[in-house]
């Protein structure tokens, strides 16, 4: 009977199994980065991290993330590097002005709720109650309305409302009252319409009064594109 | 970050009158900073966050140990701030000012107000 396996190729293939066995599988792991500051930043930290680690920096996330920070997802052979192993060499790198880079741990936002000494002071001395009239949006809602409404609300409410609505912009890290989600108003009726007109022209806390920067119906446009946010899954 | 924070100064005028309308002025060395960075200038000019924000969120004003006021600030204030306001001197007791930051640490600083003849 002729041989199928001659002892030679047997030990080929034996020494073949065991090198690829050892060899794991790329994966792809999201980290989220504190420090990216300056426009060299990026280019800073994904050229070192390369370098160094021999890893592949497949997308940088500035703004659309959950929880408002950056997101730099790396491929990486987990055979051979962990996850940790990334964010201890993350925080060793420096952009060319000096500023360290660090994988940002804890909750997307840094605010600690107000003490118990704040609370006392707002309740005796906080805020007014504000006299808001019952009022109707008297412009449509239009292809037309909804698209200027879409522009303005990019330009002046995501950085603390966020893209979706969810509340999460960037700067909504610097606000202690967390802005409001405003996909809770898709799709509801007239009623509500008096109350988000107050709030966008007069603010409230740390939001600013729109008012002075945008027209009436300009607030209406983006009441009306507010109102077709809805919830991201 | 905790290093660059010294704690508050106060200074009111040496000469005092009853039911006189006095300043106050407080040095408070605290960093203010949004947090945000503009990496992508660009193609896309918005900002995003770079790294934790820092300011004082609240002083709080008591007189007597009775609160008389509250400024509720953000990070629009500058970075060791120099801070003015007044009072009417309606009795002899302390007048203290704290300083809480959005990360809730707190700092105080008092000066007792005796009228002068």
């Amino acid at each position: 009977m002729k041989r199928i396996f001659s002892i030679k190729r047997l030990v080929i293939l034996v020494s073949l199994l065991s090198v690829t066995s050892s060899y794991a599988a790329p994966r792809v792991e999201l980290f989220e980065i504190e420090g990216l500051i300056s426009p060299a930043s990026p280019k800073a930290l994904t050229a070192e991290l390369e370098s160094r680690l021999k890893v592949k920096v497949v997308d940088l996330n500035l703004k659309r993330s959950a929880s408002g920070w950056p997101v730099l997802s790396i491929e990486f052979d987990s055979g051979q590097i962990t996850r940790k192993t990334i964010e201890q060499t993350i925080a060793t790198i420096e952009d060319p002005a000096g500023h360290k880079y660090r994988v940002h741990t804890g909750p997307p936002m840094n605010n600690a709720p107000y003490t118990e000494e704040e609370n006392k002071a707002i309740a005796m001395l906080g805020p007014v109650a504000p006299d808001i009239a019952v009022l109707t949006n008297p412009v449509d809602a239009s292809n037309d309305s909804l698209g200027r409404g879409k522009k303005m609300f990019e330009q002046y409410c995501t950085t603390c409302h966020g893209l979706d609505g969810s509340g999460h912009g960037p700067a909504a890290h610097g606000i202690t009252t967390f802005p409001r989600q405003l996909w809770v108003w898709n799709n509801s009726d007239s009623s509500a319409d008096g109350y988000l007109f107050w709030y966008i022209t007069n603010g409230r806390n740390e939001m600013p009064p729109w008012g002075l920067i945008l027209s009436e119906n300009d607030r209406w446009d983006v009441i009306n594109y507010i109102k077709t946010l809805t919830k991201q899954e | 970050m905790a290093s660059n924070i010294k704690p508050p100064r106060i200074r009111v005028a040496r000469k005092i009158k009853k039911d006189q309308v006095f300043k106050v002025k407080v040095r408070f060395e605290h960093p203010s900073f949004t947090g945000l960075g503009q990496v992508d200038i660009e193609t896309n000019p918005a900002f995003n966050r770079a790294i934790p924000v820092t300011f004082i969120r609240n002083m709080l004003v008591y007189y007597d140990d009775e609160l008389v006021t509250r400024f509720n600030m953000t990070s629009a204030i500058a970075d060791n701030p120099l801070l003015t306001f007044k009072l009417k001197a309606v009795k002899e007791a302390p007048v203290k000012v704290v300083f809480i930051n959005n990360a809730g640490e707190r700092w105080e600083v008092s000066k007792d107000i005796k009228f002068s003849a």
